[in-house]
């Protein structure tokens, strides 16, 4: 595929890598860089996409993988919350804002309860059930088996029904 | 929606979450940077980094081999003489001598080692003081040198080789005193030479402005009245 047209396909991804960084990070600004760092990636390294394999899939694994070593740097600095929900004030990205001033709220039960699951939760279940990728995308941005992204959504959605009874019980 | 959603069974929860769950669309102004960021570049020339990474290649094998590298010599012997003088005077310049005896204990040795006999020697004075003397080989020739060291630090060396048949050049002969030496300047050093029957002579220093000259002057004369080299065999 030429560099032209790769760039040009990336592209139409846009808002989708977009909704999928804001969800991961809770932070737009965050998520912007995120977004810009995964196009520069994918850019730099477009030789390695497998033409005739999905394009998507693969740009939403760039994210999150860039994603988790950027967490994995800032997990070390930062204290984690028992819940295993991090303290996300720590900018991802040295260059964001060094505030939380960019942070999202959350407008509903659903969006509070989705932000308070671990990551590999979240992720699930915005790929599979937001974003419609099927579970072997799925497997392939999250490096896992198929059953494994089964057995993930189900616990996922477990613990989305018992977030959201506590919020419902309030 | 008919129940709380904690009640929503997994399918309807996964639907649920499908339209309700806010989409973000991304910014314009991500939009225009990622639109810019994949904007078509150069084109590649793939000859190029092979073109680099053989003028690399090659730069390094001529470093490598630059000093295996016939020397570009003057044709002129004297010029010849004098360049491997000076840089014998450098090399002292920069490490010292390679085996520093002071004369008169070490005559006998260096006579030897030099084929050059000192019938008398300028062992140094107020104004210069003998550091040490060593045999040389220069130009395919063994010879002997003597280093001095004057009042103001530079240093001299005075040169014995034997050169039978080396003519003096016209250009450049001076009248100091009763004598009259070639002065000779290379690479930034200054070297009178003058013969002694069958040996040439030389003495070399870094001084070359006017008021130094002046100095190397009267340093020659010391030197040239009170060393007698002659040929030991």
């Amino acid at each position: 595929m030429a560099d032209s047209d790769f760039e040009r396909q990336a592209v139409t991804h846009l808002d989708a890598l977009y909704n999928f960084a804001v969800y991961l990070t809770r932070n737009p600004p965050e998520a912007e860089d995120l977004v810009q760092e995964t196009y520069a990636r994918a850019f730099r390294f477009s030789h390695r996409f497998e033409p005739g394999t999905h394009l998507r899939a693969w740009l939403f694994q760039i994210l999150r993988n860039t994603f988790l070593t950027f967490y994995r740097l800032r997990e070390r600095e930062t204290a984690v919350a028992e819940d295993g929900v991090p303290d996300w004030d720590t900018p991802m990205f040295h260059d964001a804002p060094d505030d939380s001033s960019g942070t999202m709220e959350a407008h509903t039960d659903l969006e509070r309860a989705l932000r308070r699951l671990p990551e590999e939760f979240r992720t699930v279940l915005l790929l599979a059930e937001v974003e419609g990728l099927p579970l072997e995308e799925v497997a392939r941005v999250m490096t896992c088996p198929v059953g494994t992204v089964k057995s993930r959504i189900f616990r996922a959605k477990e613990r989305l029904r018992g977030l959201l009874r506590d919020y419902e019980t309030r | 929606m008919t129940g709380p959603l904690s009640e929503l069974p997994d399918e309807a929860l996964g639907h649920h979450l499908a339209s309700n769950l806010p989409r973000h669309s991304a910014p314009g102004r991500l939009r225009q940077a990622i639109g810019a960021a994949g904007r078509p570049r150069p084109v590649f020339t793939p000859w190029l980094s092979a073109g680099l990474a053989a003028t690399a290649t090659a730069l390094v094998l001529l470093l490598f081999f630059l000093p295996l590298l016939p020397r570009i010599t003057p044709a002129d012997p004297v010029q010849r003489l004098v360049r491997a003088a000076v840089a014998e005077h450098t090399r002292t310049l920069m490490w010292g001598a390679r085996r520093p005896d002071v004369i008169p204990a070490a005559l006998p040795w260096l006579t030897q080692e030099s084929g050059i006999g000192l019938l008398r020697v300028f062992s140094g004075d107020e104004r210069l003081t003998l550091l040490d003397a060593e045999p040389v080989y220069l130009e395919q020739r063994r010879g002997i040198a003597l280093h001095y060291r004057d009042e103001d630090g530079h240093l001299l060396t005075y040169l014995v080789l034997p050169a039978p048949g080396l003519p003096l050049p016209d250009r450049g002969r001076t009248q100091v005193d009763r004598f009259r030496p070639a002065l000779i300047h290379d690479s930034g050093f200054s070297a009178w030479l003058w013969k002694q029957g069958d040996l040439a002579c030389l003495l070399i220093s870094d001084m070359i402005s006017e008021t130094d000259l002046g100095h190397f002057r009267d340093y020659f004369v010391r030197v040239r009245v009170a060393t007698e080299p002659v040929p030991a065999y």
